[in-house]
């Protein structure tokens, strides 16, 4: 644990360097540059919104539709984006992994940092939504920062699980595009969790991103304090698979060169 | 075992019976298609571990050395003799299989320049990035900005992006970055001259002052008369076992052997 801290400390510049990066890199040859971080998500939203709530009827009582969707979608395509640049990033820095020294934890973590900076733009369209739906504010939104922080040690934790699984199975990254639109569908994030039966909907409350997104819905459309349940799912599934990826990564990667 | 000195006190280097196994690549990584053919093929799966024992390809055997402050050592050798991979392993980039390894002191790996470099990305800002790859911290970079760049000759290119240099001109930003350390340990494979005839001049005449100015160096060259010139020590890799070591005597006896 010191240790860490200690090589936090000495590879920060490092980390702050990739990140900027990552972040140059996306925006360097756009028009609009950053202003697509904003853009993407609300008309992305603005889409699936007219496409759900007119061509299939979805409506969700007592709150408004867009916002109902855009509080869901805000936190999960952070996870799928950052889950799935971090798998990529071990294999895509191979040739730096093979030549000089440095803590391979860097590159997912560093994917998952970058897309941090994306994912808070996107607060931006999120706070618009709210309040142009009349959805309006309360004290309670000091909270979401809980929910985004169990957000990033998840999504953390998924990109050293899947980084290293693909460097050993490359087969990871095509099942892996499969698994994030099964998730997309087993989270509720287009419909309303009262919706299906009561059975399937108990087995989704184990699905983490459930807990995320449920715990910000509750803050955002229905104006409640999160129960002391809903703060303990957050942090246990988030700590839980951050756990399970350390564990995996630590113990694979000085085998990561010989698969190069 | 190949004995090159006794560990003592002073040591910078010190290189324990290390040895280095790789896979020669026929069964990189693992398919899911294949994985669960063999499955059901009790025969597949004989040969394949036939196959994995063929595969084995020991780049070092039992290297034992050691290596004292200021001393400069250089490494000659077929292709493939594992030099190179007795490098990486000194730097830290890969773990040996077998042995131990201790260094004292900061490494400065030129194994391969600029292998951090984004071409995407501003002479300026590869600066910063090489930078922190070799574990430069920012005041370093901020500090030595000038004269890496006086040295590389490339102040009027600063805002161009690398991948629109000719190669010349990235590898005299590679070597610049890199040799704006003052190591304790360096660690060079083969790229003494790089650039124009001026530059190589200019970037030799650098390296002599770093391998003169006290630094322990481990030093691999294809020019024996480098080699000659450098080297306090020479050690002869070949199939990955030291097969000499000694005085500038080893580089006669290895052009004996080579029948030159």
């Amino acid at each position: 644990m010191k240790n860490l801290i200690i090589n936090l400390k000495k590879y920060s510049f490092l980390l702050k360097q990739l990140v900027m990066r990552d972040f140059k890199v996306k925006y360097k040859r756009s028009f609009l540059g950053v202003l697509w971080s904003l853009l993407y998500p609300l008309l992305m939203t603005a889409v699936m919104a007219v496409v759900f709530s007119n061509v299939f009827k979805f409506s969700t009582p007592g709150v408004s539709y867009l916002a109902y969707l855009i509080s869901g979608l805000t936190l999960f395509n952070y996870f799928s984006e950052a889950s799935n640049l971090a798998m990529s990033s071990v294999v895509a820095n191979f040739g730096l992994i093979n030549k000089v020294y440095m803590p391979k934890y860097i590159f997912p973590l560093s994917k998952a940092l970058f897309v941090g900076i994306n994912f808070l733009l996107s607060l931006i369209p999120l706070y618009l939504v709210i309040i142009f739906t009349g959805t309006g504010l309360n004290i309670y939104h000091l909270l979401l920062p809980y929910s985004y922080v169990c957000l990033f040690l998840f999504t953390l934790g998924m990109g050293f699980l899947l980084s290293s699984v693909a460097v050993f199975l490359r087969d990871m990254f095509y099942i892996y595009g499969i698994i994030i639109t099964i998730w997309t569908y087993l989270t509720p994030l287009m419909y309303d969790i009262n919706m299906i039966s009561p059975r399937l909907a108990f087995v989704m409350k184990f699905n983490p991103m459930y807990q995320y997104v449920n715990f910000a819905r509750t803050i955002i459309l229905y104006h409640n304090c999160p129960t002391a349940g809903q703060f303990a799912g957050c942090a246990v599934s988030a700590l839980a698979v951050l756990a399970l990826g350390t564990l995996v990564f630590k113990k694979t990667q000085d085998k990561f060169i010989y698969y190069v | 075992m190949s004995e090159v000195n006794n560990a003592s006190p002073g040591n910078m280097i010190e290189v324990e019976d290390v040895s280095m196994m790789f896979n020669l690549g026929i069964d990189k990584g693992f398919s899911l298609k294949q994985g669960f053919v063999d499955l059901f093929s009790a025969k597949k799966r004989r040969q394949k571990k036939e196959d994995r024992e063929k595969n084995k390809f020991w780049a070092l055997k039992h290297v034992s050395f050691s290596v004292k402050k200021g001393e400069v050592v250089g490494f000659i050798g077929a292709n493939g003799a594992g030099k190179s991979t007795m490098l990486k392993i000194v730097a830290g980039v890969m773990k040996p299989t077998e042995g131990k390894v201790r260094t004292y002191g900061n490494i400065c790996p030129m194994i391969e320049l600029g292998a951090g470099f984004d071409p995407q990305l501003t002479a300026r800002e590869n600066i910063y990035l090489n930078g922190a790859i070799m574990g430069y911290t920012e005041e370093f970079i901020d500090s030595k900005f000038d004269e890496i760049v006086e040295f590389s000759e490339l102040r009027d290119f600063l805002e161009v992006p690398v991948q629109n240099f000719s190669s010349g001109m990235t590898a005299r930003l590679a070597f610049s970055v890199a040799t704006v350390v003052d190591p304790e340990i360096l660690i060079v494979d083969e790229i003494l001259s790089v650039g124009d005839i001026a530059f190589q001049s200019k970037s030799e005449k650098k390296m002599m002052e770093m391998i003169n100015g006290g630094t322990t160096v481990l030093f691999v060259s294809h020019s024996l008369g480098q080699i000659k010139k450098l080297c306090d020590k020479i050690v002869w890799i070949e199939r990955g076992e030291v097969r000499k070591s000694g005085g500038k005597e080893v580089c006669d006896d290895y052009l004996t052997y080579m029948n030159l």
